[in-house]
This record gives structure tokens, C-alpha cells and sequence, in this order.
């Protein structure tokens, strides 16, 4: 043993020395880089984890929008329809309406065109008959018996009244 | 080859190259028994146990403890440095770079590792060790090859040698089974001397031939600086010629600083350690009679029992296996480097430097892994291994 240089001191030596030694990069070395590690490594996983719920968070609100994107634009279109089909409806109505409307007003004012011209024409034959009286009372010189032959003239008018209106 | 030739500037090196080669052997040990030896130096002496360098009181400082402390400092101040910021909690610390970058992927390294072979965060705990052990192991493996370590040092003489080698054995109380080493003619004078370039028949003086005197131990020596002059003609001539003192200038060399690993208490501590350790890990994880039940084992007839008095001498074994298998290892890879330097002084010892470091790693992660992997075989029950 002696030979090959093995002896008590020199090992203690040696062997506290490396016992101090252990115990000062156990301290300095291991201990603070392997928690390093370790503190690093969770983080880093965290945050892809957290990167990762982020992504699908975005996505799928993203397709949430795309969603309402699409159902705003289905419901506009269905509102411009429904108002063109409205403004259809209302137009045809409408139309109908003025055309009834204006028909009645033709109506009343061909009536009225008729009656004013009936009337005129009851005033123009009383009138033209008693023109037609005082001037055969002039030509003839004497009063005639007025009543009846207003009733002469009366239907001597209607026969050439009808005769008007046949033609 | 005819690219290398093509361009000049690769010629030339190629010619630098081969002609220091050539140099190195024809002036290294190889061009010695030629009479070429101009640039050999005398092989140094290689001790196997650790030389003393200075005392504290009676505690005796070795040489390759002060690289081991040398060596534990440099990794202390790195360790400090490199997580200066995770201690304080900087921001900065989750953007690691340099130093603690490189910290970083070693511990993580090992991380990886124990957590495969123990399956998942259970391995965590053999790391704190196995990480001390490889970081260790491999600054001490790698400071021993730097240039000055185990060449700068002491110029012992033969008087004081045999001094120390009386008072080791004093201590001891018997006889030690040392060899007689070669003294070696330094150069220069004063406190500052150097083994000259150029071997010659001076190169090793053996100790036996000084004059011997009337010792105790049979290691007195009458008068240091005088050779025998019944020992050898040639080697008196030579002394006496050169007009040398063996008394000043003749000595062996007691390096400074020496590789941790190629003292085997160091290796031994570690192994012992690791060991030690292993057997804590195996009865907290199994219980005494779990674990103590793969070694004692008299339940299940005599062959198991015969099986767990294997295991104990293989528990056994395993910590001389740790200690030796890098001890040898870097010891050898010592000697190699000396005997490379001796054979091709010029460049014979840069390949073998590279070699060294290599080894160095190797033989590191050999010490981690084992420990590592022992580790996790302790703590699995011999029931859970059958299922």
C-alpha cells in the first residue's frame, strides 16, 4: 500500500477536500442551474400552452364573426327584398287606386258635362219656345191661345229633339 | 499529395514538419546511441506515490493535493460566476450565455442522462455527485497536462533525499520498499537550475554510487558529494572532468504541482465517496432489510445466499476498479507524456497531449456514468428487476 502511495493523511486530505468540494458545487452548480431549468422549461411550456389557448380563443372568434358576418348579411338581404317586395305591393295598389280614383272623377265630370248640357238644353227649348210664341204672335198678329200651343211646339220640339238625337 | 506539392506554402510546412521531425529523433533517445542525443534530457524519475512540497506543522502538503485545491478553486469561481445571475434572479439569467451558457449545458447533459437512465425525475438525486465527480475528475485530468505541472519544482539532493526518505520511514516504522532513484546533474546554480539539453553518461548518477556510510537503514550516507570509487570508472571520470559537486548539483526533481488522479489517495477518496454514497442511496430507496437483503440473503436457499455474498465482494470490488481504473489511466498518460518527451523531445508529445485530454474526458465520464448507473442499480429492488 505504502509503495503504491497510498497513506491515512494524503487520503483524508483528498477526501475532505472533495467532500468540500461536492458540497460547494452542489450549492453553486447544481442546485441554482437545475431549478433554472426547471423554472424555464415550465415557463416556456406555460406560454406555448397559453399561446396555444390564445390561437384557438382567435380562431374560433374569429369564426364566431365570420358567423355573424354571414347572418347580417342573409338578414339585410332579406329586408331589401322584403321592402322591394313592399314598394311592389304598394305600388300596385297605389296604381289601382288612382286609376279607380281617376275613373270616378271622369265619371262625375262626364255626369256633370251631361246634366249641364241637358240643363242647357231644357233653358234653350223653354226659351226657344217662348221665343217661337211671341214671334208667331208677331207674325200672326193675334194672341193665341198660349197654353195650347205651347203644347204644339212643345211636341213639335220633341219630334225634331228625337230626330237630333237619332242622328 | 500532389496538391500539398502544387502549393508552396503547404511544401514548406510539410518540410518544417519533416525536418523537426527528423530532428527530434536524431536528437532525442532514439539519435542517443548514435551520439546524436543533443536534445534528449535525462528521463525524470517517476515517483508512484505523491512527493511532499512543504509542511505545516507535521501535516505534510503533497504535490498533487495543491493541483486538486488548484483545481477546486477554478471550478468554485467558475460555479460562482457562471450562475451569479440565476442567484440573483437577473432577467438576464433566461438568456444564458458564455459561462453560464456552458454550465448550463453540461448540468443539463447530465440532466438528460440521469433522467434516462433512472427513468424521469427520479434520477435527479445521483446528480449533484455524478456532476462533482465528472467536473472533478476532468479539471484535474486536464491541469495535469498543462506544461510546468510535474516539471517545475524542488532540486532535492541526494543528501536531503536520503533525509526524507529516513524520516518516512521513521514515521512508518518499517522499512520501505522504495527504489534507489537516478540523481540527475542540473545545470545553472543558485536558487535557479534546469536539466540541460544533451544526454551524456552523466545524466543519471544512481544513488548507490555515492559513498555509503554506516547507516541505520543502510541509506547514511557517508559523504554526498563524493562517489564510491570502486562504483563505476567511466561515470567518476566523467564527474570529475566536468568538475561537478554531487552535493549542489546533483538531485532529483520534486515537482510543484502533479495530476490529482495519478496520486491514488485522490483517486481513492472519490471512489470511496462514490461508493459510500451509492450504499446510502440503496438503503433509503430499499430500507435496510430491502437493500441489506441483496447481500445477506438467507431466505431463499443457500445458492442465493451464496449469489448476495457475490454481490457484497462485487460492491467491494467496484470501488478498487473506480480507484485504479483512473489512477492507472492517468498515471500512465504521466508517464507516456515523459517518456514521449524523452524519445521525440521536439514533437513527439503533441499528438499524446491531445491523447491526453481526450482521456482525460473519458476517463471523467467513465467515473460519472459508472457512478451514475451503480447509483441506479442500487435503488432498484432484486423483486423489481425479476418482474
Amino acid at each position: 500500500m505504502e509503495a503504491i502511495g497510498i497513506n491515512l493523511p494524503g487520503l483524508v486530505t483528498q477526501l475532505v477536500s472533495f467532500l468540500i468540494l461536492f458540497l460547494i458545487l452542489s450549492k453553486v452548480l447544481y442546485g441554482p442551474i437545475s431549478r433554472a431549468l426547471d423554472d424555464r422549461s415550465n415557463r416556456i411550456r406555460e406560454s406555448l400552452e397559453a399561446a396555444d389557448q390564445a390561437r384557438q380563443d382567435a380562431a374560433s372568434s374569429a369564426e364566431r364573426v365570420e358567423q355573424e358576418i354571414v347572418a347580417a348579411r342573409t338578414q339585410g338581404q332579406q329586408l331589401i327584398a322584403e321592402a322591394r317586395d313592399a314598394a311592389g305591393r304598394l305600388r300596385v295598389s297605389e296604381e289601382a287606386r288612382v286609376r279607380t280614383d281617376l275613373e270616378s272623377l271622369r265619371e262625375r265630370a262626364a255626369q256633370d258635362v251631361r246634366r249641364e248640357r241637358d240643363a242647357a238644353i231644357e233653358e234653350i227649348r223653354a226659351e226657344f219656345a217662348n221665343l217661337a210664341v211671341d214671334a208667331a204672335e208677331r207674325v200672326i198678329g193675334r194672341s193665341l191661345d198660349a197654353q195650347a200651343h205651347r203644347e204644339i211646339i212643345e211636341g213639335v220640339l220633341e219630334e225634331g229633339l228625337a230626330k237630333d238625337r237619332r242622328n | 499529395m500532389s496538391k500539398i506539392f502544387s502549393s508552396p506554402k503547404k511544401l514548406a510546412i510539410l518540410i518544417l514538419f519533416v525536418a523537426v521531425f527528423g530532428l527530434s529523433v536524431a536528437g532525442g533517445a532514439l539519435g542517443a546511441p548514435f551520439g546524436l542525443g543533443f536534445l534528449g534530457a535525462p528521463i525524470a524519475n517517476i515517483e508512484l506515490p505523491a512527493e511532499k512540497i512543504f509542511s505545516l506543522g507535521s501535516y505534510e502538503v503533497k504535490n498533487s493535493s495543491l493541483l486538486f485545491w488548484i483545481g477546486g478553486l477554478i471550478l468554485t469561481l467558475l460555479a460562482f460566476f457562471g450562475t451569479r445571475k440565476i442567484r440573483s434572479k437577473s432577467p438576464e439569467a433566461d438568456v444564458p450565455r458564455g459561462l453560464q451558457n456552458f454550465l448550463e449545458v453540461i448540468v443539463e447533459f447530465f440532466i438528460n442522462l440521469g433522467e434516462a437512465a433512472a427513468g424521469g425525475r427520479h434520477g435527479r438525486r445521483f446528480l449533484p455527485l455524478v456532476i462533482t465527480i465528472f467536473l472533478v475528475v476532468v479539471m484535474s485530468n486536464w491541469l495535469s497536462v498543462l506544461p510546468g505541472v510535474g516539471t517545475i519544482g524542488w532540486v532535492e539532493n541526494a543528501e536531503e533525499f536520503v533525509e526524507h526518505r529516513e524520516e518516512a520511514i521513521e514515521a512508518d516504522g518499517s522499512r520501505a520498499d522504495f527504489k534507489d532513484p537516478d540523481l540527475v546533474v542540473f545545470a545553472g546554480g543558485g536558487n535557479f537550475k534546469w536539466i540541460p539539453f544533451g544526454r551524456t553518461s552523466l545524466d543519471a548518477v544512481p544513488l548507490a554510487s555515492l559513498e555509503a556510510g554506516e547507516g541505520g537503514h543502510g541509506v547514511e550516507l557517508a559523504n554526498p558529494g563524493r562517489l564510491d570509487e570502486d562504483f563505476d570508472e567511466g561515470l567518476l571520470a566523467g564527474i570529475n572532468n566536468r568538475d561537478i559537486d554531487l552535493a549542489t548539483d546533483a538531485g532529483i526533481l520534486v515537482p510543484f504541482l502533479r495530476g490529482p488522479n495519478t496520486d491514488v489517495n485522490t483517486t481513492l477518496a472519490i471512489a470511496l465517496v462514490a461508493m459510500i454514497t451509492i450504499q446510502i442511496w440503496g438503503f433509503r430507496s430499499l430500507g435496510f432489510r430491502g437493500y441489506g437483503g441483496k447481500f445477506f440473503n438467507i431466505k431463499q436457499g443457500p445458492i442465493f445466499f451464496f449469489v448476495g455474498i457475490l454481490e457484497l465482494i462485487g460492491e467491494l470490488a467496484r470501488t478498487i476498479s473506480f480507484t485504479f481504473r483512473l489512477f492507472g489511466n492517468m498515471f500512465a498518460g504521466e508517464v507516456l507524456l515523459v517518456a514521449m518527451a524523452f524519445i521525440f523531445p521536439l514533437i513527439g508529445i503533441i499528438p499524446f497531449i491531445g491523447l491526453e485530454l481526450f482521456v482525460g474526458l473519458i476517463q471523467a465520464f467513465i467515473f460519472a456514468m459508472l457512478t451514475l448507473v451503480f447509483g441506479v442499480m442500487a435503488t432498484i429492488g432484486h423483486s423489481e428487476e425479476e418482474h
